[in-house]
């Protein structure tokens, strides 16, 4: 009996030390996707402090965070644009390896030119449609979080 | 409350929750669904009795379209006989399978051209005209990208609390757009929780009439969780 504990205990601890290793592992990173529709000021400023400190709290060599926007929550790329405090705080994050995804049915249908009209924007930030990625990147793995 | 009236069999309740009746017979249920507490609650155990046996499977099967072509006795026929097949099937793979957790839990991975039907669920509590509308839009758009990429998709609109308002007949500001969207797209359903329907009644007074075509569970918030557990993706509306 002492020896099936024993061994139970070995197992248990060989599996910790197992998981352990593999979150330090590039491929176990934590996937998280977070949903912003929204162009309300104070709701996007408290989404980028969640963000920051999702990634205080995980380290962001962790970490696969991607921000997709789409309908008013494009807003968020205007807002960076003209106000230098979203400036900081989109940058800053960005410096941290998150990504910032615009849905291109937005774009077109409120016909937004984001070389000019937002901030920081490459063709690669550019989804065919917001939600469609919303739902792949759950497919993927991904925790869907929504500020 | 429906003594009068003739009881529905469970051979036809049961093809009512595989999808497998013509449009003029789930109308005959649906009527009756929005009166009848025991019927709503008698259809809510026949979906989750289905989902528990198709949750045995890894990748669950779906209903099989072909049936809806075929005379309305053959139909309820094979709907029992497809039933117990799958009950059959469910319980030999549970013991074949024996899945493991991840298993059943991970996301179904699929793409344009694949076969695995895409599924998607919108969470909706928020009752606000502005609100819905966005919803709707988002809803439709993802629908057209499916189109578009030649994607089978199975989408859920799940309304709980003020959510609800979006598919109460009278009440909705989008009585129309819901009825044309669930014609245009095959794949699309709007759901309703028979909790909130219960609250409604008891604090309100209001007895919930639901648009056609919308389908009653007995819980929004259980139903997200059951279909998140089948792998389904999780938008909040």
């Amino acid at each position: 009996m002492k020896k099936l504990i024993a061994l139970s205990v070995m197992a248990l601890l060989s599996l910790g030390l197992g998981t352990s290793a593999a979150y330090a592992d590039d491929h176990a990173k934590q996937k998280v996707v977070y949903h912003i529709n929204s162009d309300d000021e104070k709701l996007l400023k408290a989404a980028l402090g969640n963000i920051q400190n999702h990634i205080n709290a995980v380290g962001k060599d962790n970490l696969d965070l991607r921000v997709v926007m789409h309908g008013p929550g494009v807003d968020l790329l205007k807002l960076a644009n003209k106000n230098p405090d979203f400036q900081d705080k989109v940058s800053n994050l960005k410096r941290q390896g998150v990504h910032f995804n615009v849905c291109n049915n937005t774009l077109v249908g409120r016909k937004i030119d984001y070389k000019n009209d937002l901030y920081d924007v490459s063709k690669e930030d550019i989804v065919p449609s917001g939600v469609a990625e919303l739902a792949i990147l759950q497919s993927q793995g991904f925790s869907y979080v929504k500020p | 409350m429906n003594n009068q009236e003739q009881n529905f069999s469970d051979e036809f309740l049961n093809a009512f929750v595989d999808d497998q009746l013509t449009p003029e017979e789930k109308a005959q249920v649906y009527a009756r669904l929005s009166g009848d507490e025991t019927l709503s609650r008698q259809i809510c155990e026949l979906r989750k009795t289905r989902d528990l046996v198709q949750l045995a499977y890894k990748q669950p099967p779906m209903p099989a379209r072909g049936l809806a072509t075929l005379s309305a006795g053959r139909k309820i026929g094979l709907g029992v006989a497809a039933g117990l097949m799958l009950l059959v099937g469910g319980i030999t793979g549970w013991f074949l399978h024996q899945p493991s957790a991840n298993q059943v839990i991970s996301v179904a991975q699929n793409g344009p051209g694949d076969d695995t039907p895409a599924k998607v669920l919108f969470h909706v509590s928020d009752g606000h005209t502005e609100h819905l509308k966005g919803v709707l839009d988002d809803v439709e758009s993802l629908m057209q990208y499916y189109r578009r990429s030649h994607q089978t998709a199975r989408v859920e609109v799940i309304t709980n609390g003020e959510g609800l308002g979006l598919v109460l007949a009278g009440i909705s500001p989008y009585a129309e757009r819901v009825r044309q969207m669930q014609k245009e797209y095959h794949g699309l359903t709007f759901v309703a929780c028979q909790n909130t329907i219960d609250r409604f009644q008891e604090e309100l007074g209001i007895t919930a009439k639901l648009l056609p075509g919308v389908v009653v569970i007995d819980s929004g918030v259980a139903q997200i969780m059951r279909r998140q557990h089948q792998g389904w993706a999780y938008i909040q509306g």
